[in-house]
């Protein structure tokens, strides 16, 4: 069953299979991290879209950022409960492969019913705090910066938060002088707002 | 009421737009200091894709670093060193030969070991905030991360030494950006720390930033060298006048080509750099501004280039280099971000009077960065010579170290 479902992710995963080839990659590679996806869809999603409150869905961002945290909460840097022992002992090579995979899933944005005062806000309050500028003008993303548009408005916000609070340990000093003392409406109103930009 | 209290913090970011959400912001936090990036960056730029460029904290093999694109002067050789140390910059060497490496956000700091032939890397201590600062003094290891300062005595012979925690008598100030260290004992034994701006632009929070200092081993004896220092990251004593020269980064924002990073000579105990107010020592700053804000301050040697990002700097003093590089100060630029056009991803030489007159830019191992297509594949971060005379320069985008030798 988890076979079949893996099978299913990965074979419109041209990038996937690209990697697969590019990386001299045998079959014996290509299992190795095939328990690793299973492990991952039970919290982000079979398709790296999560459907679980606070999970972040890993579809569609950038490779790096993806392969930046993932050795990040290998290493202990990034301390999340959840995860605690899931990546031990996980090859670089292997992280690259996961970040390649989740980086080719298309987005599928989970968020519900729009309010428009608070998008509004929340577009305003993006741009003149110039989140385009390291996140580009769409807030897709870009190299070792996350995606924004279309992620999880729980976990856009829970992240945010962390920021804010100093709590990011392991991730970027800047972030958490970007976000110093905005309120948390404030921060509510943008990820209200980040999580229904079009992926 | 508040809003008007409010108004000459909200007058000091630059913001054009957005004064509403920014009044907010403030209202949210009374004591907020300022806020390290988005201050100093003009509504001109508003449109800007400028970013820092991202890390690489992988292992990468020998086989796909391209070490043939390396460009020396003739004569000198670069040949890959040591790999397998991701995010790996300072370097300090130990009594016995063995090579301690600092990271960033990778949080490790690596022992290399040479047999001759070969190296191979350990990592001694690893989830530290940014242990960036690596010092070796006496049989003992110095390890400086924005929060923590710890001393590994005999790790050269004991790999298992378990590290002494010295962090309450630095007495480190608690922002944490452009706060990770560069650090290096002098030859008066002290051990030197700069202590950056938690900003890109602004007025400082607490006077504890933007300084270099020295304090003796164990924490004691702080001194305030020098002020007004943005965010230094190298530097070396001259070979003959035993003063400090320090490297330091301008700030962003505020045009491809202004201000110039900057290298400096500490002529004597105290002298102001001129940040926030006063860049280059010439030119005063359009966001925090002063009355004659570059009075007293104390110009530097030599212009480095715009957003290069100057890192380490090492006098040559060995005797493998042709005569003409003796004394000469090696500088590693890991290469810009905030500018259009790519400048540094080099090593350049700086040659100049031991007073620091006369200084020229020079250089000297290029071949990081593709003008042409504006891409790059290194990022030089730090130099150390070897007691044969090679120069190591340490790779901090490939987690590598390279060797340049010289031979006729």
């Amino acid at each position: 069953m988890r076979r079949s479902g893996l099978l299913q992710w990965c074979a419109p995963g041209l990038g996937a299979a690209l990697l697969w080839l590019a990386t001299g990659a045998t079959g014996a590679f290509a299992q190795s991290i095939a328990p690793r996806l299973a492990q991952c869809a039970a919290c982000h999603g079979a398709d790296g879209n999560s459907q679980i409150k606070d999970f972040p869905s890993l579809a569609g961002q950038p490779r790096v950022f993806l392969e930046n945290q993932l050795v990040m909460i290998r290493e202990g840097m990034r301390d999340i409960p959840a995860m605690k022992g899931s990546l031990d002992g996980v090859s670089d090579a292997d992280i690259t492969a996961l970040a390649q995979h989740y980086a080719s899933l298309p987005v599928k944005s989970t968020s519900g019913p729009q309010n428009t005062a608070w998008l509004e806000r929340g577009r305003q309050l993006a741009s003149d705090m110039r989140c385009g500028i390291c996140h580009l003008p769409n807030y897709q993303g870009r190299e070792q910066m996350p995606r924004l548009a279309g992620q999880r408005e729980d976990y856009l916000l829970h992240s945010m938060r962390q920021f804010r609070s100093n709590q990011a340990v392991g991730r970027d000093t800047l972030m958490a002088a970007a976000l110093y003392g905005v309120s948390d409406q404030d921060l509510q109103a943008m990820a209200h707002f980040l999580a229904r930009t079009p992926p | 009421m508040k809003l008007f209290a409010l108004r000459p913090l909200v007058a000091r970011l630059s913001w054009a737009a957005g004064l509403s959400c920014t009044v907010a912001a403030f209202a949210q936090a009374p004591a907020a200091p300022a806020p390290a990036w988005k201050q100093g960056m003009p509504a001109a730029m508003a449109n800007s894709t400028l970013a820092p460029l991202a890390g690489k904290l992988t292992v990468t093999p020998a086989a796909d670093i391209p070490i043939d694109k390396i460009k020396l002067p003739p004569g000198f050789k670069a040949e890959i060193w040591a790999t397998g140390l991701p995010g790996g910059r300072a370097m300090a060497r130990g009594d016995d030969g063995k090579i301690y490496v600092g990271t960033r956000g990778l949080g490790r700091v690596y022992e290399v070991s040479d047999n001759g032939s070969q190296r191979s890397v350990r990592t001694v201590i690893d989830k530290l905030n940014q242990p960036a600062g690596v010092a070796f003094r006496q049989g003992s290891l110095y390890v400086m991360a924005i929060d923590k300062v710890l001393r590994f005595d005999g790790i050269e012979k004991n790999p298992a030494a378990a590290p002494v925690d010295m962090t309450a008598a630095f007495k480190l100030p608690s922002e944490p950006h452009h706060n990770w260290k560069y650090i290096a004992f002098g030859p008066d034994g002290k051990l030197y720390v700069p202590f950056g701006a938690p900003c890109n632009i602004c007025e400082l929070p607490t006077q504890e930033y933007a300084q270099i200092r020295s304090y003796n081993p164990d924490g004691s004896g702080m001194q305030v060298l020098a002020t007004g220092v943005r965010n230094s990251v190298g530097f070396d004593w001259h070979p003959v006048t035993k003063e400090l020269w320090f490297s330091n980064h301008g700030r962003d924002w505020q045009g491809d080509d202004s201000p110039n990073d900057t290298m400096h000579r500490l002529s004597r105990t105290g002298i102001n750099a001129g940040f926030p107010y006063c860049h280059e020592g010439r030119l005063p700053d359009t966001d925090v501004k002063k009355a004659n804000a570059c009075q007293g301050v104390e110009p530097p040697v030599a212009m480095m280039g715009p957003h290069a990002a100057t890192m380490g700097v090492t006098f040559y003093t060995g005797g493998m280099f042709p005569a003409e590089y003796r004394n000469v100060l090696f500088n590693a630029r890991k290469g810009s971000w905030n500018r259009t056009r790519k400048i540094g991803y080099d090593v350049v030489m700086v040659k100049a009077g031991a007073d620091g007159s006369n200084a020229r830019v020079e250089p000297f191992m290029t071949g990081f960065m593709d003008e042409a297509t504006q891409t790059f594949w290194g990022r030089p971060a730090y130099l150390m010579q070897m007691p044969d005379g090679a120069l190591l320069v340490s790779d901090e985008q490939l987690g590598a170290i390279y060797r340049i030798s010289y031979a006729r």
